[in-house]
């Protein structure tokens, strides 16, 4: 989920970069349009600006002329000469900023003849008048009465005027348009940039939201854990206080039984008569300290020995027949007490003497699991 | 009583100071008649401009007689031009005068020196560097000297002054494509001639 955020992140960030690249670039690209075509609505003012300038220039020189062909005075006809002289500067700009304009050239053309003849006339009425030639002056200004290439070369300026204007109407309006692109690039990229960077914002602030929430079911999850480990530590204590009063109870009851056990082996030593204990397989397991004493064999060389190593039974009392074989392995599966049964004790030496034998089984939950058998002994050894 | 050391003896630092304040200091002519300049041996595009530093900018519609410009030290572009080209043009620089036509604002004119691939511009005449390098193109010295007065160009055109009057040489218009540019000593013919 978070490498998937990153990545949506990133994505956006990338396209918000690639539109702004692209706004850019498209700036920069109107911008030089523009510029162009600033340039273009410049040079329109200027060719309208030059025809103007020419109309001016050659009104200017005309009535210098007329001024000088009255006075005569130098003064005006360096008047003239200036005049045309910036007439035909500004023809030469005009033609060089309109040359591309085929639809101007039969204009220029014609400026052009008209332009010609004009200074040929200026020459021939100056060069009369410096003679105080009144009669040819008064000749050729007669033969450019109404001055019809004046009103020509006036019309012929004023289409070209009327021309550029339109020109400088279409090249203004187009510039207009691009400036308007321009703005709507920027506005459109800004937009675009604007809302993929808050669809930026919004990711990386639900991704925030939903680390806080983590963060907070962490929290709690924590603060659940710590609560159980509170309680669970709580149970433990409880538990080991209690176990160590269970083995301080345990060790007062082993104290106590192992007392009792001694207590019990006290009284099974002390007691005159032969006790053996035997298994289940009538062996034996534990013998009194008066077995030892008076067969002479040690616990040792006892235990886990038969009983019949040291006991020979006899039949019952007033029963002649012959000894059961083994009457206590029998009393053993059986469960049955044998009582002041008439016995041969044997010692190691090889001594014998009469005992009255009894035995009573040992049970663990009505199971018969051992025996035990005490040895009481009439005559002293033979 | 003890001289303080840097009046007794200046250091390297203090001299090397002093040259760099004499290097840079604009160097600076009294103003002199066209005969002087006509005749100086020493004449050249840095020293003609060294003559004009007090001078005054004052417009004129016409082109001002150089004794005139240089007695009253007031004057336009045209009138610095015209008397540069003037005044190098006989000690064997190849003078080019250029007018460049400025969007809404009067001509600008100035004159290029070949040899110092620069133009002298009335403008720069009280600054250091009087001389404003440039390509020798006529489209390259508008779009510098445009670029100078922070203005657009429209046209420029080369001019010779002869006998008081412009005489075009050849004319370029900014948003005609370069390749169409009349190449360097190309002369733009079938101009009306005012001739009396």
């Amino acid at each position: 989920m978070k490498d998937k955020i990153i990545l949506r992140v990133l994505t956006l960030f990338g396209v918000a970069l690639a539109v702004l690249v692209f706004v850019a670039l498209a700036a920069i690209r109107n911008i030089n349009r523009a510029t162009a075509g600033s340039d273009w609505v410049n040079h329109t003012h200027a060719v309208i600006m030059e025809a103007d300038a020419l109309q001016s220039a050659y009104h200017a020189g005309d009535g210098a002329l007329r001024t000088f062909l009255l006075t005569g005075d130098p003064r005006d006809l360096a008047a003239t000469r200036e005049a045309f002289g910036e007439m035909s500067e500004h023809f030469e700009v005009v033609k060089a900023l309109a040359k591309d304009e085929a639809a101007h050239a039969p204009k220029f053309a014609r400026l052009q003849v008209l332009f010609t003849e004009r200074m040929e006339f200026a020459r021939e009425v100056i060069a009369a008048r410096e003679k105080n030639d009144a009669g040819t002056v008064r000749r050729l200004l007669a033969a450019s009465a109404g001055n019809e290439a004046a009103q020509e070369i006036n019309r012929l300026i004023e289409k070209l005027q009327l021309a550029e204007r339109e020109l400088l109407t279409a090249r203004d309006k187009a510039s207009y348009l691009q400036a308007q692109t321009t703005r709507w690039t920027v506005f459109s990229g800004l937009i675009i940039n604007f809302l993929l960077l808050g669809g930026a914002a919004w990711l990386i602030r639900d991704d925030i939201a939903a680390r806080k929430r983590a963060a907070a079911l962490l929290g709690e999850a924590n603060a659940t854990l710590e609560a159980r480990v509170r309680e669970r530590t709580a149970e433990l204590v409880t538990s080991n206080a209690k176990l160590l009063a269970e083995n301080q109870e345990r060790k007062w009851g082993n104290q106590a039984l192992e007392h009792q056990l001694r207590y019990n082996q006290l009284i099974i030593n002390s007691i005159t008569d032969l006790v053996v204990v035997l298994t289940k397989m009538a062996n034996v397991s534990r013998v009194n300290p008066a077995v030892t004493q008076w067969t002479g064999w040690s616990a040792a060389e006892l235990i886990n020995q038969p009983l019949l190593r040291m006991v020979r039974l006899k039949p019952p009392d007033g029963d002649s027949g012959p000894a059961t074989a083994d009457p206590i392995s029998l009393a053993l599966r059986t469960g049955r007490e044998i009582h002041e049964q008439p016995a041969v004790i044997l010692a190691k030496d090889g001594r014998e003497a009469a005992a009255r034998l009894s035995m009573y089984p040992l049970r663990d939950r009505d199971k018969v699991v051992g025996a035990v058998v005490t040895i009481h002994i009439l005559t002293n050894p033979v | 009583m003890e001289i303080p050391t840097l009046i007794r003896q200046p250091g390297r630092r203090a001299w090397g100071g002093l040259a760099l304040v004499v290097l840079l200091w604009p160097l600076r002519l009294p103003a002199a008649t066209l005969a002087e300049m006509l005749k100086d041996p020493q004449m050249n595009p840095k020293r003609f401009a060294s003559h004009f530093g007090d001078f005054a900018y004052e417009y004129h519609r016409e082109i001002q007689p150089p004794e005139v410009f240089l007695t009253y030290k007031r004057g336009d572009c045209d009138d610095y031009a015209v008397l540069a080209d003037r005044v190098l043009k006989p000690r064997g620089f190849g003078t080019r005068l250029i007018q460049v036509k400025l969007a809404g604002q009067i001509d600008h004119a100035v004159c290029y020196v070949n040899e110092a691939r620069a133009y002298l511009d009335y403008n720069n005449r009280a600054v250091f560097f009087t001389l404003a390098r440039s390509g020798a193109s006529l489209r390259t010295i508008a779009s510098k000297v445009a670029d100078s007065l922070e203005a657009n160009w429209t046209s420029a055109f080369e001019f010779e002054f002869i006998g008081g009057k412009k005489e075009l040489v050849a004319t370029v218009v900014k948003t005609a494509p370069p390749e169409s540019d009349p190449r360097p000593g190309q002369k733009s013919g079938n101009a009306v001639k005012v001739d009396f």
